[in-house]
């Protein structure tokens, strides 16, 4: 055997038990979602199920108002992206091209602000959404999520604006191009796959958010996904988890499934902005 | 005045406004009425100085709670760190199969914590959580256990549950670090003999310590502030057995409407936080400043030789 089969089964093997208990929820899932009620309680507990039941998908939509709640995600979390873009790449562009005075002070503010938990203030944020009258709209967690996640983006941004060359703009100041059309035309379409790859994080961020969800939304028609699938769970002497567990499949699997794909870039950002 | 001419001013200040403002004025508002009489329906009563601070460090609950975060901090923080490291060692060499075992480590990270603690608490029911039925099907138990009924195991679980799904991220800081280690250092100590424990030891540990520090710093804020795991799976319970201050906050302003109670708390804990996160600015400003100068792996060098 070559020392590479040799190393693959070893590590492998070494993973595993980690590994299976990863997946062990993914199982679990999958499992409860498609097993029809009267096999969800029978003794002793078993993996195995009679056959597959995808009437829970259609009876669960129904039920815990699966469609309302996706709409109220959608648009908290690309409503909440989007302001943190607008707010964080011009700000991302003064700290990669400008020197300026403070400049060093700014990024510590916003490492400190990244720190901040939505825990440790969740109360006086909710006196301050009582203050406005935004408790139980979904644009109390608009303006939060994008302020949570603005240290996030802008570092983010900066470290990707950073590898963009600063000769291709200055080029075209001598052929005659105004600031404006110079970051018009060349640097933010060199700069679109680094913002799509952070919009894209901040929005699964937002879309995974549950502390000020839980606390900020107080009937069912606003709540979120997590809040939604998490009150079908809360406080209930009967828990219908053939549905709790179709809803959390249909919340999730699409997510994880996104974020696989663009994990490389997680590692990059990680190395070159949190980090470096 | 110079700076509103200054561009990079007006292009920062949106970001600044907004941020300081969702995240100062709680600050401002927790601080004042931490320091109030607050009705159960949070109108504010008066000036009542420290006594809500009074109350809360001569509530058994919160003392319970607070020792109860740090071993939840601890455990959880420690564990991540002795299963990330050699994963992400594994995950940075090359081998069959890396590009799904990458995948599958980091899982975890892109389901929300909710939902991750929802499953969990299914799988590990009392009566037809699959947990049990696995464990029933090798052999390991003769009938179900019920996982989260008594506050010792369902602690337990939990922080088990913090460590699988902290391991994610963790891995990534540590992959980070790992791709950013000078090769040239390995072929020099594999000229000079040294075995592959030498190298770890002398070369990989050294240079990997700035980030098993910041690991080390971002894992303790976020586990000591995470609400979800508990919250879903036992909600504290029972008895209050698996409260952390965390969930303990929460109850009291939220449930038992103590807004002065919890707004102590609040702030107590704003204060950690706050001390942790200086400690990672200082950690992450200083490793800029080494990057400035291109010799990093200079003095480790030498002690391989």
């Amino acid at each position: 055997m070559t020392p590479r089969a040799k190393r693959s089964i070893l590590y492998w093997l070494l993973m595993s038990p980690l590994m299976i208990a990863i997946l062990f929820p993914f199982g679990v899932m999958f499992v409860t979602a498609f097993r029809p009620r009267e096999e969800l309680w029978v003794y002793p507990p078993t993996w195995s199920f009679s056959e597959f039941r995808w009437l829970n998908f259609v009876e669960m939509w129904d039920k815990v108002n699966f469609g309302q709640a996706l709409i109220n995600s959608l648009y908290v979390s690309i409503t909440s992206t989007l302001l943190a873009l607008l707010i964080g790449i011009p700000a991302a562009y003064a700290l990669s091209r400008f020197r300026f005075k403070g400049k060093g002070l700014y990024r510590q503010f916003l490492l400190v602000t990244q720190m901040m938990s939505p825990i440790v203030l969740v109360l006086g944020l909710f006196r301050l959404m009582v203050y406005f009258g935004l408790v139980n709209s979904p644009n109390s967690l608009v303006f939060t999520y994008a302020a949570f996640n603005l240290a996030f983006t802008i570092w983010m941004l900066q470290s990707y604006f950073s590898t963009i060359p600063r000769e291709l703009e200055e080029a075209a100041k001598i052929d005659g191009a105004s600031s404006f059309i110079s970051l018009t035309k060349i640097f933010l379409p060199l700069a679109v796959p680094a913002m799509a790859v952070t919009a894209i994080f901040t929005f699964i961020n937002s879309w995974n958010e549950f502390v000020l969800a839980l606390t900020m939304l107080r009937s069912q028609e606003s709540y979120t996904l997590t809040v939604m699938v998490f009150a079908q769970v809360a406080g209930r002497y009967q828990v219908e988890w053939h549905h709790v567990m179709a809803a959390t499949l249909l919340a999730t699997v699409p997510v994880a499934i996104l974020f696989s794909w663009l994990q490389r870039y997680m590692v990059r950002g990680m190395a070159i902005g949190a980090v470096k | 005045m110079s700076v509103f001419k200054s561009v990079p001013f007006w292009m920062i200040l949106p970001s600044f406004l907004l941020t300081f403002f969702i995240i100062g004025y709680p600050i401002l508002d927790l601080s004042y009425t931490s320091l109030q009489e607050v009705s159960r329906f949070g109108l504010l009563r008066g000036f009542n100085g420290i006594q809500n601070y009074v109350e809360v460090l001569n509530d058994p609950l919160f003392v319970a709670s607070a020792w109860r975060t740090l071993i939840w901090t601890v455990s959880v923080v420690v564990g991540t760190i002795l299963i990330s490291l050699p994963v992400a060692l594994m995950l940075n060499e090359d081998f069959a199969g890396r590009g799904l075992a990458r995948i599958i480590i980091m899982l975890p990270w892109s389901i929300s914590l909710t939902m991750t603690a929802v499953v969990w608490r299914w799988g590990l029911n009392g009566r037809a959580g699959l947990l049990n039925a696995t464990l029933m099907d090798v052999g390991l138990i003769d009938q179900p256990i019920e996982w989260l009924a008594t506050a010792t195991l369902a602690f337990t679980v939990e922080i088990l549950v913090g460590i699988l799904v902290s391991i994610p991220f963790t891995s990534t800081i540590f992959l980070g670090g790992l791709s950013s280690l000078p090769q040239d250092a390995y072929e020099a100590a594999r000229v000079d003999g040294a075995t592959r424990w030498e190298q770890f030891r002398y070369i990989t540990l050294p240079l990997m310590k700035p980030f098993m520090n910041i690991a080390v710093v971002l894992n303790v804020i976020y586990v000591f502030n995470s609400l979800p795991i508990i919250w879903v799976m036992t909600e504290g319970g029972p008895a209050n057995g698996t409260d952390i201050l965390v969930t303990y906050l929460y109850k009291l302003a939220f449930r038992f409407g103590q807004i002065g109670k919890a707004s102590a708390i609040s702030l107590a804990m704003f204060f950690i936080l706050f001390i942790f996160t200086l400690l990672y600015v200082w950690l992450v400003m200083r490793n800029e400043n080494d990057g400035d100068d291109e010799d990093v792996g200079v003095e480790e060098n030498e002690v391989v030789q």
